[in-house]
């Protein structure tokens, strides 16, 4: 019983012969719908924010400077390559590319950010990055968001209008350590 | 009269006004409102009619009633039910009677809330810190909704966790929290006389990572799959099914055969991978590298596939509730079956080579033993508890997702040791290749695989949702909430009723056992650790540069 075990395990062994790969000498591609590190195209972003508030992650950020200025902010040591930004995105201006190989000592390698000049509706005061028409009705994320960009948090709170004082207070963003902080 | 409705009459009969209600949104669940004082009888008379105890689930409920709320849950297995038994506690005096001394597997659940929503349960044999760290404040209940997500107490120094009692006669001997044979961090401090184990302290969740508090405060409905799934790394799809699953029942919400029968395709996918990798790490355990390397190399083209088919090795991302995210389409149907041809090949070659090793069956016959009885009372669950003739699978008692359309057996053996459970998992493996081949042959096409979900879904309804894991059954509780987010969403994973049994299983063996005893559970314990409070480790964490890393690496 014993022997015949062996036997059996060395052919088990023997059949398949060498499988290891010579990665990362010989690149190891990947199949054609790969879910690789994410890239946003800032020619086709209206600034709506959708991939933010559906991130489940919460890698991307998103800060009003100013009633014009929108900065957007992908932190991917956070991301987790699950595609929703991408499935979401109603301009198709993020792609899940085919990159992997993401390790690296600074963080700024895995970093995108995007200022976006958006234009204010004469009509509800909102904004929406001009250049496309009819984005307002694409806007998923309402109102002005002031995520602390420096500390890479996410503020869950939005307001209709640009508030200033808001936005000095999320500046000096810090997590609370005792009740009522 | 159906089975569900005789259970209830029964139980109204019996306890009369200790019974303020019963509500039952479903054929295959009620839910029972009781009465504080009668908590211990009901349950003790559910277990006496034949009901499985599965997992407390305790919740803030101060806003709206000044209470804590506590639901107990059980399985009446041959009928296809599910149950809570809901009472609650005021704020001010949150004591209940403890269900622990007559049902032990609800030990656990019970501590977790003394930990997080600062209950008292009078009669629980071991009333000890469970989950917070050492170091966490008294009298700061992180599940409250008074306490923010994101709090981070500063961290105290020198405080530790008080071990039992070391029997008369024994040597401890500790056991992690960083140990070869255990690939995650926990803590067993083993009481030994000589070589043979006396008894055993357990002390875990040191990766706990708050993720359900997270999920009730900050994400919303159809981001939580995706936290889900990461419960696990290697039952990533089971947790996400088992989530969406309450969310549709709760909300009414009707999916497409078709996206039930991808859902069954990916679990099963799933279950060979993860048997696959469980076969490999068992025979590492017990010092046999050759089963360890080649069942992982018959393992890695299913990796592939999944990333061919999802966009990644593992955490597919394929689940969200309404459906599933991507379709199988005819060239992936046939690259399923290709792969599992090959798979099923090998392993039959793999289990010949191992079936009569006598060095496996020395090592593992006889080793872990518990009776049926005891498996039973402490309420194990999946291939440990199949591997000791109790006869349990969600998929065939519960049915969910496609599998009342399937065809399959659930392999029961009585051997009671760790060698029944090599035996389950091996004949899972090819159960599971035959539901694949099933499910990709009568997969229907009747519509959209993802159903956009019109209305929002209605706050404070509750629902039960259990979906049959590789390492047994995962149970996920949910309260619906507003804000498109749940109220409370409690996970339970098959290791936190099975790694409370271990210290039974490992009881009278010898000390080298220890490990193979341990991983026979398929021991995953950032599943049991999931849960509330964010980053409790903080402070003190040196980090290195880069450039001293580099200057570290050189030197040695
Ligand atoms: S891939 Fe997922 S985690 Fe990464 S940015 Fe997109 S949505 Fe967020
Ligand atoms: S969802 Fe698309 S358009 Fe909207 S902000 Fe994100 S990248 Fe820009």
């Amino acid at each position: 019983m014993w022997l015949s075990s062996k036997i059996k395990q060395v052919l088990m062994a023997l059949k398949p012969g060498v499988v290891t790969l010579k990665y990362p000498y010989e690149p190891h591609p990947v199949p054609p719908d790969f879910r690789g590190q994410p890239y946003w195209d800032h020619h086709k972003c209206v600034g709506c924010g959708g991939c933010a508030a559906h991130c489940p992650a919460r890698t991307i950020m998103v800060r009003d400077l100013c009633q014009e200025v929108r900065v957007m902010l992908y932190d991917g040591s956070r991301c987790t390559y699950c595609g929703r930004c991408s499935d979401v995105c109603p301009e198709d201006a993020i792609t899940m590319t085919d990159k992997f190989e993401l390790a690296t000592g600074d963080k700024r390698d895995v970093t995108q950010s995007m200022e976006l000049f958006m234009a204010t509706c004469k009509r509800c005061g909102r904004c929406y990055e001009h250049e496309t028409v009819n984005a307002i009705d694409r806007m998923s994320l309402k109102g002005f968001r002031y995520d602390n960009l420096e500390m890479r948090a996410v503020i869950p709170v939005s307001t209709e209008h640009l508030d200033t004082a808001l936005l000095e207070k999320t500046e000096k963003y810090k997590r609370p350590e005792k009740l009522g902080e | 009269m159906p089975r569900i409705e005789e259970v209830t009459q029964q139980l109204s009969n019996k306890f009369k006004d200790g019974i303020t209600g019963i509500d039952q949104p479903g054929a295959t669940q009620f839910f029972a409102d009781i009465k504080k004082e009668k908590v211990k009888d009901i349950c003790n008379e559910i277990i006496k009619m034949g009901g499985r105890y599965l997992v407390s689930i305790g919740y803030d409920n101060i806003a709206r009633d000044q209470t804590l709320g506590m639901i107990h849950t059980f399985a009446f297995d041959r009928d296809n039910i599910f149950c809570g038994i809901r009472t609650s506690v005021p704020e001010q005096n949150p004591v209940m009677d403890s269900i622990t001394p007559d049902i032990p597997n609800a030990g656990w659940s019970e501590r977790e809330y003394i930990d997080h929503l600062g209950m008292k349960f009078s009669g629980h044999p071991k009333p000890k810190r469970l989950i917070l760290s050492d170091d966490w404040p008294e009298g700061l209940y992180p599940l409250r909704k008074s306490v923010p997500w994101n709090i981070q107490p500063p961290s105290a120094e020198g405080v530790a966790y008080q071990l039992d009692e070391c029997p008369e006669g024994c040597t401890v001997v500790p056991v992690g929290p960083y140990h070869p044979t255990l690939h995650e961090p926990a803590h067993f401090a083993l009481y030994v006389d000589g070589e043979t184990i006396k008894g055993c302290d357990y002390r875990g969740f040191m990766v706990h990572r708050g993720i359900e508090k997270l999920c009730q405060t900050q994400l919303t409905y159809n981001e939580i799959p995706f936290v889900a799934e990461r419960i696990c790394g290697i039952c990533g799809s089971v947790h996400a099914t088992s989530y969406a699953q309450s969310v549709e029942t709760a909300g009414n919400i009707k999916i497409s055969r078709r996206a039930e029968y991808i859902r069954t395709i990916m679990l099963e996918i799933e279950r060979v991978h993860s048997h696959l990798l469980w076969l490999g790490v068992a025979g590492h355990l017990i010092g046999f590298n050759t089963v360890f390397m080649h069942s992982w190399r018959v393992r890695e083209p299913v990796m592939w596939l999944g990333e061919r088919m999802t966009g990644n090795r593992k955490t597919y991302g394929m689940i969200v509730v309404g459906g599933v995210r991507r379709d199988i389409t005819p060239e992936i149907k046939q690259d399923i079956l290709n792969v599992m041809k090959k798979i099923e090949e090998e392993l039959i070659v793999i289990k010949n080579a191992i079936v009569g090793d006598t060095s496996i069956h020395k090592r593992t016959k006889n080793v872990g033993r518990i009776t049926k009885e005891d498996a039973i009372k402490w309420s194990l669950v999946g291939p440990v508890a199949r591997a000791r003739g109790v006869d349990i699978d969600v998929r065939r008692d519960h049915p969910y997702a496609a599998y009342d359309d399937m065809q399959f057996s659930v392999p029961v053996v009585d051997t009671c040791d760790v060698w029944g459970t090599v035996l389950v998992r091996v004949l899972e493996t090819f159960e599971s290749i035959h539901i694949i081949r099933q499910a990709l042959d009568k997969m229907p096409d009747d519509g959209p695989i993802l159903t956009e979900l019109a209305e929002p879904i209605a706050p404070f309804k509750h629902a039960i949702a259990g979906v049959e894991a590789p390492r047994g059954e995962v149970v996920h509780y949910i309260i619906t909430g507003e804000e498109n987010r749940p109220e409370r969403w409690r996970v339970r994973a098959p290791t936190y009723p099975n790694l409370q049994g271990v210290p039974l299983m490992l009881l009278n063996n010898e000390l080298a056992d220890a490990p193979i005893i341990i991983g026979s559970i398929d021991p995953c314990f950032s599943c049991t650790e999931r849960v509330q409070v964010v980053d409790i480790r903080s402070g003190g964490v040196k980090v290195l540069s880069k450039a001293e890393l580099e200057a570290f690496a050189k030197k040695k």
